[in-house]
């Protein structure tokens, strides 16, 4: 939903620290449309990635934090490679979701933000990813309880399931690098 | 006998095992010797860069990194995923002399981040030449068409990464080669499979995966040939997802570089652990082997 009052100058700080953060210059973007043409995720987006780049040359910020977009990209980096005036398209997307992401806009995609976090707590508490357990907590958690069911007899026949979680030695200072980034003893959130 | 260091990554001691097991013996056949690391951490893989900031895609992998400084001079990383993430953290440390600083506050010591960072193609070509492996062959891969599928993370970003060209990658092709493999054009070398969308947004897998694989029967392929446990996961294990969800009828095997250059050297496909994949439907080629 695009906020009304907003104007295209409160919009242009946003998208100036965009610009500074990826290194990168929306004003460059020709609107060839090259990006959306190559992208694999396109299908899956609110906007395609031209039209993201679109709404941030007109200083649309909050329709491009609030989009799928910004949560989907799957990062493969592909329109960046195909870009002709050499844009990090990807990058701008990126950066966009981490601006989201600080802002507290995050009624986008929540499952796909409580997947990672959970892998990082799953990490955090091992050293090493348990992949059991990570499948486990997050059907519980979203209450999709048969996601991914249809694999598991597979998984079993073909010995693909680790029981036992991972533990590594020095765990203390794998949670010092957590630390370092959320300044507690785990991930919070 | 050349000895690297060896970090496998979470994939490769539970989902992936076979591909631990396959790049052993071929590293074993080769006189390669592998160190694995004392202690290893999960790299992050995509999660970590993706969520609080992305810093803690540098970090974990860091650490990594500086254990393997005590270590040989090489460090090699088969699963694509750890091998970018070891990547980004050597470019990102190079650079940033104040990360390096809040990175070693972490570790407790200055950290080591100049250990030179190995994919397995890499690896291989540097310890085999195909004339060597051709000569070894004891079954000979002949009438095979087989996709090479480098996917995304293991030349992209090339600024980062500095490994084949991110369009058109070609590397894995002399080893493969050298087997009697055919490796036809395939234009979906590098397409993106879906990454880690598996669990929280599966139709994005579903989708970007199928059209790889229609592409890959489009081209006549037998096989597709990958190096990342993510890129195989979503691509193999997900295949009957795929079906259930298009109506589709495909088998395409996709096998982890080491284990073709596995079943070349004339190891059997249990050794290898190509029956732990859900699809072994490998038709005429796999009956005639050894």
């Amino acid at each position: 939903m695009i906020n009304l009052s907003q104007t295209v100058k409160e919009g242009a700080a946003v998208v100036a620290e965009i610009e500074r953060r990826s290194g990168q210059r929306i004003t460059a973007c020709l609107q060839c449309g090259r990006c959306t043409s190559t992208c694999v995720a396109a299908f899956a987006f609110d906007y395609p990635p031209h039209r993201l780049m679109h709404l941030l040359q007109i200083g649309l910020v909050e329709e491009v934090l609030r989009s799928e977009t910004a949560q989907l990209c799957l990062d493969c980096m592909t329109c960046s490679m195909r870009c002709p005036v050499k844009i990090d398209v990807a990058g701008v997307i990126e950066t966009a979701k981490a601006i989201a992401d600080e802002a507290g806009l995050r009624d986008t995609e929540p499952n796909l933000r409580l997947f990672r976090r959970g892998f990082l707590n799953n990490v955090c508490r091992h050293g090493r990813l348990h992949e059991t357990t990570l499948l486990l907590w997050f059907n519980l958690r979203t209450g999709k309880l048969t996601n991914d069911l249809s694999l598991a007899p597979l998984l079993l026949r073909k010995k693909k399931v680790r029981i036992f979680p991972p533990r590594i030695k020095n765990l203390r200072q794998v949670r010092r690098l957590f630390q370092q980034v959320n300044g507690s003893a785990g991930p919070p959130r | 006998m050349t000895a690297y260091s060896y970090f496998p990554g979470c994939s490769l001691t539970s989902s992936a095992a076979e591909y631990d097991v396959s790049f052993r013996l071929v590293a074993n056949a080769f006189g390669i010797g592998l160190d694995e690391l004392t202690d290893w951490n999960c790299c992050g893989a995509s999660p970590a860069p993706h969520h609080w900031g992305g810093e803690l895609g540098i970090l974990l992998p860091a650490r990594n990194l500086h254990i393997a400084g005590a270590g040989h001079p090489s460090v090699v990383a088969p699963c694509a995923g750890c091998y970018n993430r070891l990547k980004y953290a050597q470019f990102e440390l190079e650079r940033n002399p104040e990360l390096r600083e809040r990175t070693g506050a972490a570790l407790g010591e200055a950290v080591r981040y100049q250990t030179e960072v190995l994919n397995v193609i890499q690896l291989l070509n540097r310890e085999i030449a195909p004339g060597d492996l051709s000569e070894r062959v004891q079954r000979r891969l002949s009438g095979l068409s087989l996709g090479t599928y480098y996917g995304c993370v293991l030349v992209r970003p090339p600024e980062v990464v500095r490994y084949d060209d991110p369009n058109n990658p070609v590397k894995m092709e002399p080893l493969l080669n050298a087997t009697g493999a055919a490796t036809p054009h395939f234009p979906f070398k590098t397409e993106c499979c879906g990454s880690y969308m598996g669990l929280a947004k599966k139709e994005m897998v579903l989708q970007a995966s199928k059209r790889i694989i229609e592409v890959a029967l489009e081209c006549g392929i037998d096989a597709l040939v990958t190096v990342c446990p993510l890129c195989h996961q979503n691509l193999e294990l997900r295949q009957g997802q795929i079906n259930a969800a298009y109506g589709t009828d495909y088998h395409l095997p996709v096998l982890y570089f080491t284990q073709v250059i596995g079943l070349a050297l004339g190891h059997l496909p249990a050794e290898l652990g190509i029956d732990q994949h859900a699809t072994t439907d490998f038709g005429r080629w796999m009956l005639d082997a050894g």
